[in-house]
């Protein structure tokens, strides 16, 4: 059966008690909101690969056109999965590294979606014992964009990932599905800010002994943004550890969602998991909802919790910074910046950090100029 | 400490599982009509307008589906149709216990709750299958204007009051069981504290299922007007048969201006029992609900104590503890809805799962959009003994006031390693340790009980740890 076939099986309206759809219905997220369609003719993003600093990509790291092997965790949701398959068909790529490649320079993805209704797959193909830093910027004017990320992490490998959403309007669904090889350290980050809606189904599956995963989030919603975000997290070996670390800042009439699951298998000893939402109101307006669901059926663990925490911004804090000269305006935006750094700036090395930084504050300017 | 053989001797395995012959005076057949609600109705000589709300309430639970969360592999198995919806086994409620059918009594005498009502408490209702047999409140609180009576004689003697707050809290739509609830409700508490009246000793209902596959369907209202105060506590206990039954109650607590209601439960039904409840209070102006409310026994349990804080600097807690062992699932958990501004609200959840069993914490926390300056506060911890068992945690938590100060935080994990030794080191056996480091566990909850209550709890759990070690 292809992906149009399995799609339309599937695409009855998922359930509102499914809390994977609970503030987002799919046909919300829908590219026209009639969810038998399936847009036809759909081109694929342009697609680059290079160096942070613009220079050409080492080698050793390819991006190349094809489908790389299936990776299908548990639990995947068949309604999102398989309707980027189904409008992606001619765009489905792999970002392949040869074992023991290690970059030091930071890599940067781009992927611009244009101006029309846009989908692709990428599948990630990494090499045991790589060390790399991989920017994947999303960019355009498009309504609509997917992306299903799907692929295994080496055994041994250490990857640093950061995704960057900046679409300038519509709605970005996105689509991980990604599995740890043995002693393999994955840590992912997403940093958002563009985008008027966003929806995200990111799982990832530690499988193999010794895997270590670190999901980090920096998010700003401002406007009447809707960035709704699930993050699936399984432990299915021993001695696996896994850190989630989601702060957002919440302005303008915008609505935040964090949902997460932590998953905890019979005979994963060891496991070490915690999930934090952190989430801070900015006005009046703003909406923070968070979910995050544990389900542990280990007893023996290091440990496995979770926190969420919504608050307003420090009135004492605010004060400090003003009785030190700081406008009000100033002494916001540098709260705000500092709350969103302190989950920015576990997402890789300096150099990535300061153009990362760069970019949040020239987005916190835009919504303090507004 | 009390030891494990010396809690054995105290309550035996399960000491509430025994069961009477049944002698019932009035047992409907199994099975559920529009006719069987109306029957309940008429026995009960009930007034037109709370039949016209059982036969809503009967159609609205007909065409609501079950839930499509939780366990619906062990919800799927419960039989409407194999319940008995109604059986009485006593003629009339009594004020004596003398009076009380002589094997009823026994029960009740088994269970400790004559000396009970002696020793600490203001009042008693003890419910035996579908009706109260015996009911009783101290004189002076009488004299003060307080209404502590079934929930039966509460219509037949304040219709007007009952007609007021009935279904105000939890309408019969909120759920299916709330609907099936008030289709055949029968017995529960009817309380009505008068303004600044404090009832300083707690009042308490006990709840025994006796028959096979019987349904029992308290309902419980209790009003605490304006600067009073009442603490109710519930016990729950039924046989233990091959068979299930099935416990769904409705309990809406209101909390007038500045009044304060703390209800405590602890739920011991036998491992045959699905235990279905709605159970939610609403707060109002500078008033504070508290749910107490502990879950040891039962086949499933779904119970989620709910607070509306709809009056400014309206106060919510919520303190739950769940032990799962064999084949049992405690989905229990707390709601708060916080409506008003600078209400604040604190939900503590303790669960232990133990040979396979499964403890569930299901919350939600909300703040609405005029709500300014609430504070709320979540903390869940679990324990999992065994690498049989399972423990999850489901809470939501929607803001939608910049101003709100929000907060949870759950953990699972197991019995510590260093704790164990530390107590095995100073002469405690490995099980003794473990029960004393499952009881300073569950002390929070254990701590707001009344002693007895404590007392008792601590024992269970005392005899649940037995052959945990090995």
């Amino acid at each position: 059966m292809n992906s149009i076939n399995k799609y339309i099986e599937v695409s009855e309206l998922p359930h509102r008690a499914d809390h994977l759809w609970r503030y987002s219905p799919w046909k919300k997220v829908h590219p026209t909101g009639k969810v038998k369609d399936i847009p036809k003719e759909v081109k694929g993003p342009k697609m680059r690969l290079l160096n942070l600093s613009g220079t050409e990509s080492p080698t050793g790291i390819e991006l190349i056109r094809g489908v790389g092997e299936e990776i299908r965790l548990p639990d995947s949701d068949d309604v999102s999965t398989n309707f980027i398959k189904a409008i992606s068909e001619d765009s489905k790529w792999i970002l392949k590294t040869e074992s023991k490649f290690i970059s030091n320079e930071p890599i940067l993805l781009e992927i611009d979606a244009g101006d029309e209704i846009n989908g692709m797959q990428l599948t990630l193909d990494i090499g045991e014992r790589c060390e790399f830093e991989i920017v994947t910027i999303i960019k355009g004017s498009t309504n609509w964009m997917g992306l299903l990320r799907t692929g295994r992490i080496g055994n041994g490998s250490n990857i640093n990932d950061i995704t960057v959403g900046l679409q300038e309007r519509g709605t970005l669904l996105r689509v991980d599905a990604i599995s740890l090889g043995r002693d393999a350290e994955f840590s992912t980050g997403t940093v958002s800010s563009g985008s008027e809606r966003t929806k995200a189904d990111l799982r990832y599956r530690l499988g193999e002994i010794g895997s270590n995963l670190r999901v980090i989030g920096s998010i700003l919603s401002r406007d009447s943004m809707h960035l709704d975000y699930h993050i699936e997290i399984q432990h299915d070996a021993p001695q696996t550890f896994s850190r989630l670390s989601w702060n957002a800042a919440c302005g303008g009439k915008s609505k935040t969602i964090g949902t997460g699951m932590l998953k905890v298998a019979n005979g994963s000893k060891g496991a070490d998991a915690s999930q934090n939402f952190h989430n801070l109101l900015l006005s009046k307006d703003a909406e923070a909802d968070g979910i995050p669901e544990l389900e542990v059926l280990e007893n023996e663990v290091v440990g496995c919790g979770h926190g969420i925490a919504n608050g307003p911004i420090d009135e004492s804090q605010l004060f400090y910074l003003q009785a030190r000269g700081f406008s009000p305006m100033d002494a916001k935006s540098a709260l705000i910046a500092a709350f969103l750094n302190s989950t920015l700036s576990k997402m890789g090395s300096m150099e990535v950090h300061d153009w990362l930084s760069k970019m949040l504050y020239s987005e916190l300017k835009n919504m303090n100029s507004k | 400490m009390e030891s494990s053989q010396e809690a054995r001797e105290v309550i035996g395995d399960y000491k509430a599982g025994w069961h009477d012959t049944e002698n019932s005076t009035i047992r409907f057949d199994a099975g559920l009509s529009e006719q069987v609600v109306r029957d309940i109705s008429e026995i009960k000589n009930e007034p037109d307008w709370m039949t016209q709300i059982r036969v809503k309430a009967y159609k609205h639970f007909v065409d609501r589906p079950m839930p499509t969360w939780g366990n619906m592999s062990m919800l799927k198995n419960i039989d409407f149709d194999k319940v008995c919806y109604y059986l009485r086994s006593s003629k009339a409620t009594e004020n004596d216990w003398d009076e009380v059918p002589e094997e009823i009594r026994n029960t009740f005498d088994k269970l400790g709750i004559p000396d009970a009502e002696q020793k600490w408490l203001s009042g008693v209702t003890a419910q035996y299958e579908s009706e109260a047999v015996y009911h009783s409140i101290r004189e002076d609180l009488v004299a003060q204007g307080v209404i502590f009576l079934d929930m039966d004689s509460g219509l037949r003697e304040y219709p007007e009051l009952v007609k007021k707050w009935f279904c105000s809290v939890v309408p019969y739509s909120d759920n299916k069981f709330s609907a099936l609830n008030t289709a055949v409700w029968s017995g529960g508490s009817f309380i009505y504290v008068p303004k600044g009246v404090h009832v300083e000793m707690p009042v308490q209902a006990y709840f025994r299922i006796n028959a096979k596959n019987m349904g029992q369907f308290e309902r419980t209202l209790i009003i605490a007007d304006e600067g009073s105060s009442i603490h109710y506590v519930e016990g729950c206990t039924a046989p233990t048969y091959s068979t299930d039954s099935l416990h769904s109650a409705v309990v809406e607590l209101i909390a007038l201006p500045g009044s304060h209601i703390r209800y405590s439960t602890v739920q011991n039904w036998s491992a045959n029992v699905y235990n279905l409840v709605t159970k939610r209070g609403i707060a109002h102006e500078n008033s504070k609900i508290e749910w107490v409310d502990g879950n040891i026994g039962s086949k499933l349990t779904m119970k989620y104590p709910s607070v509306i804080l709809k009056g400014e600097g309206s106060h919510a807690e919520v303190i739950s503890v769940a032990y799962s062992g064999k084949g049992q699932h405690q989905d229990a958990g707390a709601k708060i809805h916080h409506l008003a501004s600078n209400t604040t609200s604190k939900i503590l959840s303790k669960s232990i799962s133990k040979d396979g069993g499964r403890g569930s914490y299901r919350g939600m926390v909300t703040v609405s959009s005029k709500a300014e300056n609430c504070k709320l506060n979540v903390v869940c911890d679990a324990l999992i003994l065994d690498d049989k068992s399972r423990s999850d945690t489901y809470p939501t938590m929607e803001v939608s006031n910049s101003t709100a100060k929000c907060e949870h935080e759950a953990s699972v994990s197991k019995v510590s390693d260093d704790q164990l030794f530390y107590l095995m080191s100073r002469g405690h056996t490995e099980e003794e340790s473990l029960a004393l480091i499952v009881n300073g566990f569950f002390e929070p909850f254990t701590r707001e009980l009344p002693m007895e209550y404590a007392v008792e709890l601590n024992k269970l759990m005392a005899l649940e740890m037995e052959g945990s070690i090995g």
